[in-house]
């Protein structure tokens, strides 16, 4: 389809929007964690820095515990993803490939467990887990993730299953593959992009998660980054120049995690259904 | 056990294997603990881990008759609202745009994600240093443009609180609703705006004809889930605002967490929350109309 | 599910041999809510000098906020993984008896008091219930802290009075200057500043001495008025305001002044640090009163632990921090704001010597003379009403104030509704 002038000047201004909205908050950021604080504090900020001083990432490696935040963080959230991707894959085979009595109810049932407020089971948990020795504990925040991540997930299958012939999965038991080996060789790698999106649709959830790992970890050793992060912020003084690097260095490696398999996402969900 | 599956197997069974792991999780993690919150809405605990006397519906007819409920629930409709509607405005714009083809679309559609991947804490910490008046970068942008005169308070007075709120949290999560749209945009079949266009469609036409009726499903699955994933938004309001000025957002959610951890009043806090999963569960079962699992039949 | 099972026994080994200690040695976990990296460093040095010299012993440290604080500690009771030592406040002390039994620290208290004096107003808030229930550790008041050459290029003087006062806030702001920030926010910040105008007017009582509820009087109602008079100079974005932002908007020179605890280590490291241009006073009396007062906080350390060896290594790391050579160091954490809680501890060479406190040192004299003054809510003259708890958890001073200067209401009626929380809080 041609696109006339008019369309044009809408497209670019919808971009020039978009970009704004995303980009200039997190630019001046970026740009404002290397200023002095005496500029990051003044009554008229600049828009381009006009000091430069490494002394707030300096302060940020050197006086706290960020790298430790920050390994915590990559440990939880790669295990819960991994987690949620296979836990999502059996389920999803099961409500999307398979016939058995209640299977609709089960699967109601697993959506609405999506919709209970999170905050509602903060305290029964947090008593459980105690007896199961489970505070203070990387393994608790897993739990807590992949179960929170776990019922969009399923949901996300459901697309991901269905754009998928089963014509293809009949051809091969036909051949006499196993449903093992049928998994195995047809279904994990045409649903490939499929998976990718739902791991890093858990490893987003579990990296930005707060409420639960905040009250479920004790220790400053097993923090992760959005609690340890919030404790940099600090009650009874703000650095501010301390807190935007630190806000800098906790979206660089994710940005440049995403920059590897951003597309996969994008393109997990929309090429779906057009094969 | 009634119908075999592909290759005579036995369906029933393979599917009781598969979804012992997911399933077992879910009942341990999900189910357990709400069952624990209905027996602690039955009785009167104070603080966590503390024993109380039985005490029936006290706790329900205590709730129910304060008005500090009332304005939590009545904050919390504004707030699913308002995050919904900004959302979807936003989304859908983003989306449309994105779904056009022009130089370096690849690119836009992978990073228009970047607000979502950023953790809500590190949200707070950009938003609260970007609108504070010492230092922050927006009273003089807007002084600038000539938009106000004197530096505002974002955070000044109930409705200023609000919409700021409403406003840091779409933007977090604006790119991720349209993500989904656009997968969904992508998905309608590009040979009917090609007739259309034949047809002598313009561009407002060939929305309102196809884009709009075809998107409509999923807006409507997506208006369904971002209501219950805003509804649940805790984090972001407790950071920035704590629930007030003056109670003014002060949502559910935030009411729980004071009533169980600041007035230590468990028992309370509880029955709040129970109160709260009938009503998800009311909109989940809506949202489960729309998403029983179709394409799976035989 | 064979294999959780297997995952669970193994975990229970674990977890089994962990609790075997391999030698005698005590290990002690400290609680704390200092959690600015420079106080973390500063605790961890004297904790490595303190491991290094009693080998036997171990203590570690894990800094917690007080947003989350208020949750954890009665949850982490209830669990069974309590810390050992937590540093508290008063009223949060009420809250901690409530959710488990303390035992008292009267005969330690005593025996430390023997070695370095206690100054008694910080022992107080932690002597009722015929025990003491926690150590105190350091002191901290709030002060009228302001930008010299501000007040000098206006022609203003330092305020005594409130009339002053609110003269001196009205000429001040200009040009985007805030005369006087005040906080608005539900939150103990604003609980501080509003009890700090309070008991400048006479208002220091909350409780009768039965123990029923006296915050409903003339005195305060005036106090919560004049607080809305000043908080129309404040900065737009004073609702949201914690200490920090008051900081910001003093050190960024916005704030012409602030009631703050101290402001040095943040104006010496952002606002330019020119000693001589940092001027500090008592918070300005009502017109009516003789002298000024402040809201005063004893910091302690409760022992949680009922471990009787646990209990010992707290009490010796505790009397450790607390010996003159360390216990300026462990003050000088945040160089400024953290007063000594005993005699000898006020002469410290290591206190007195550290930088900051010498560049400032006559700002630190006059934090100390000021803090002779302060008084805290449910715990003034030698009385204490362990009911504050519940009223300070919810911030309610605070939370009236905002109906005041927020929502516009009258402050008569205000501060009558604010009492009504007050009883339904309490009971």
């Amino acid at each position: 389809m041609k696109r006339g002038p008019i369309g044009w000047i809408a497209l670019i201004a919808g971009l020039a929007v978009l970009a704004a909205l995303v980009l200039v908050p997190i630019y001046l950021v970026a740009s404002s964690s290397f200023k002095l604080p005496r500029e990051i504090i003044n009554r008229v900020p600049s828009w381009f820095p006009k000091s430069f001083t490494l002394q707030h990432y300096q302060k940020l490696l050197a006086t706290s515990d960020f790298p430790t935040y920050f390994g915590n963080s990559v440990l939880v959230s790669s295990v819960s993803a991994l987690l949620t991707v296979v836990l999502a894959t059996l389920a999803g085979y099961a409500f999307f490939r398979l016939e058995f009595r209640g299977r609709d109810a089960l699967y109601r049932a697993v959506m609405v467990a999506y919709a209970f407020p999170s905050i509602v089971i903060l305290i029964p948990i947090y008593l459980m887990f105690a007896k199961a020795g489970l505070i203070d504990t990387r393994a608790a925040l897993v739990i807590v993730n992949v179960t929170f991540a776990l019922p969009f997930s399923i949901w996300m299958m459901r697309t991901f299953f269905a754009s998928l012939p089963k014509e293809l999965e009949e051809a091969a038991s036909i051949d006499g593959a196993g449903l093992a080996a049928t998994a195995w060789y047809i279904l994990i790698p045409l649903l490939g992009p499929g998976l990718a999106s739902i791991a890093i649709f858990a490893f987003v959830s579990a990296w930005t998660e707060y409420l639960f790992a905040s009250v479920l970890i004790l220790s400053d050793a097993k923090r992760t980054l959005p609690v340890g992060l919030s404790g940099i912020i600090g009650q009874y003084q703000i650095d501010w120049g301390l807190l935007l690097a630190g806000a800098t260095l906790s979206v660089v490696p994710v940005v440049i995690f995403f920059a590897f398999v951003g597309r996969w996402f994008v393109s997990g969900l929309t090429e779906g259904a057009v094969k | 056990m009634t119908k075999s599956g592909i290759a005579g197997r036995n369906d029933g069974r393979i599917a009781l294997y598969l979804l012992a792991a997911p399933l077992g999780l879910l009942a341990a993690t999900l189910i357990l603990p709400i069952v624990s919150a209905v027996n602690i809405s039955l009785h009167d605990i104070r603080v966590i881990g503390s024993d109380g006397p039985f005490s029936g519906a006290d706790n329900y007819v205590a709730i129910l008759s304060d008005a500090v409920f009332w304005r939590s629930l009545g904050n919390s409709v504004v707030w699913v609202l308002g995050n919904s509607l900004v959302q979807t405005v936003l989304a859908l714009t983003a989306a449309l745009v994105l779904n056009q083809k022009f130089p370096g679309v690849k690119i836009a559609r992978i990073w228009i994600i970047l607000t979502w991947i950023i953790p809500t804490v590190v949200v707070v910490i950009i938003w609260r240093w970007l609108l504070s008046p010492s230092g922050g970068m927006i009273n003089p942008l807007l002084i600038q443009l000539g938009i106000i005169d004197r530096p505002v308070g974002f955070f000044a007075n109930g409705p200023m609180a609000f919409s700021t709120l409403i406003a840091i949290n779409s933007w977090r999560w604006f790119p991720f609703v349209a993500v989904m749209l656009l997968a969904a945009l992508q998905r309608i079949p590009g040979d009917l705006y090609e007739a259309a266009a034949v047809d002598g469609a313009g561009p407002l036409r060939r929305f309102r004809e196809i884009t709009w009726p075809l998107l409509q499903p999923t807006l409507l699955v997506l208006t369904v889930m971002g209501t219950l994933l805003s509804f649940n938004v805790f984090d972001v309001i407790w950071l920035l605002t704590a629930g007030g000025p003056a109670g003014a957002t002060q949502t559910l959610p935030v009411l729980i967490y004071e009533t169980a951890f600041k007035a230590y009043r468990m028992g309370e806090a509880a029955a709040m929350s129970v109160i709260a999963s009938l009503l998800m569960i009311g909109l989940a079962l809506a949202l489960l109309k729309m998403l029983a699992p179709k394409e799976t039949g035989r | 599910m064979l294999n959780k099972r297997l995952a669970l026994s193994g975990a229970f080994t674990l977890s089994l041999l962990a609790t075997v200690p391999a030698f005698a040695v005590t290990e002690v976990k400290l609680w704390h809510m200092e959690q600015p990296p420079q106080r973390v460093q500063r605790i961890q040095d004297l904790i490595d000098a303190f491991n290094a010299a009693n080998p036997d012993i171990k203590v570690s440290q894990d800094p917690q906020s007080w947003g989350e604080v208020y949750a954890k500690v009665p949850a982490a009771m209830a669990a069974g993984n309590a810390p050992d030592i937590l540093f508290a406040i008063p009223d949060f002390t009420t809250v901690i008896r409530k959710a488990g039994q303390l035992d008292s620290v009267a005969d330690f208290v005593k025996e430390l008091d023997g070695k370095h004096h206690f100054i008694p107003a910080t022992v107080e808030p932690y002597s009722y219930d015929g025990g003491v229930w926690a150590v105190p550790l350091y002191n901290m008041s709030l002060n009228y802290w302001y930008h010299k050459k501000a007040f000098a290029d206006a022609g203003v003087d330092v305020p005594k009075t409130w009339t002053e006062w609110k003269a001196a806030t009205e000429k001040l702001s200009k040009d985007g200057v805030v005369g006087t920030g005040l906080p608005g926010n539900k939150q103990l910040y604003t609980d501080q500043t509003t009890y700090a105008i309070m008991v400048n007017n006479g208002a220091s009582e909350i409780f009768n001495a039965d123990g029923t509820l006296a915050f409903d009087n003339p005195k305060t109602v005036e106090s919560y008025a004049f607080y809305k008079d000043l908080y129309k100079f404040t900065s737009p974005d004073a609702a949201n305001w914690t200490w920090g932002e008051a900081e910001a908007c003093f050190a960024s020179d916005t704030c012409a002044s602030i009631l703050q605890f101290s402001v040095i280590s943040t104006y010496d490291q952002q606002g330019g640090g020119d000693a001589a241009d940092l001027g500090i006073a008592a918070v300005p009396h009502a017109d009516g009163e003789a002298d000024s007062a402040t809201i005063a906080y004893s910091n302690a350390a409760i022992i949680l632990s009922k471990d009787a060896a646990k209990r010992d290594a707290a009490k010796k790391f505790i009397a450790y921090l607390l010996e003159p050579e360390t216990y300026g160091k462990f003050l000088t954490m945040e160089p400024g704001l953290f007063l000594p809680v005993t005699e000898d501890g006020a002469k410290a060479t290591t206190f007195w010597s550290d930088p900051l406190v010498v560049k400032y040192k006559s700002q630190v004299e006059q934090m100390i003379a000021n803090s002779h003054n302060g008084k805290l809510f449910g715990f003034t003259d030698g009385r204490v009403f362990p009911a504050i708890g519940p009223i300070s958890a919810q911030n309610i001073l605070a939370e009236t104030l905002q109906k005041v200067v927020i929502n516009g209401e009258d402050p008569a009626a205000a501060v009558k509704a604010g009492q009504a929380r007050m009883v339904e809080a309490t009971k």
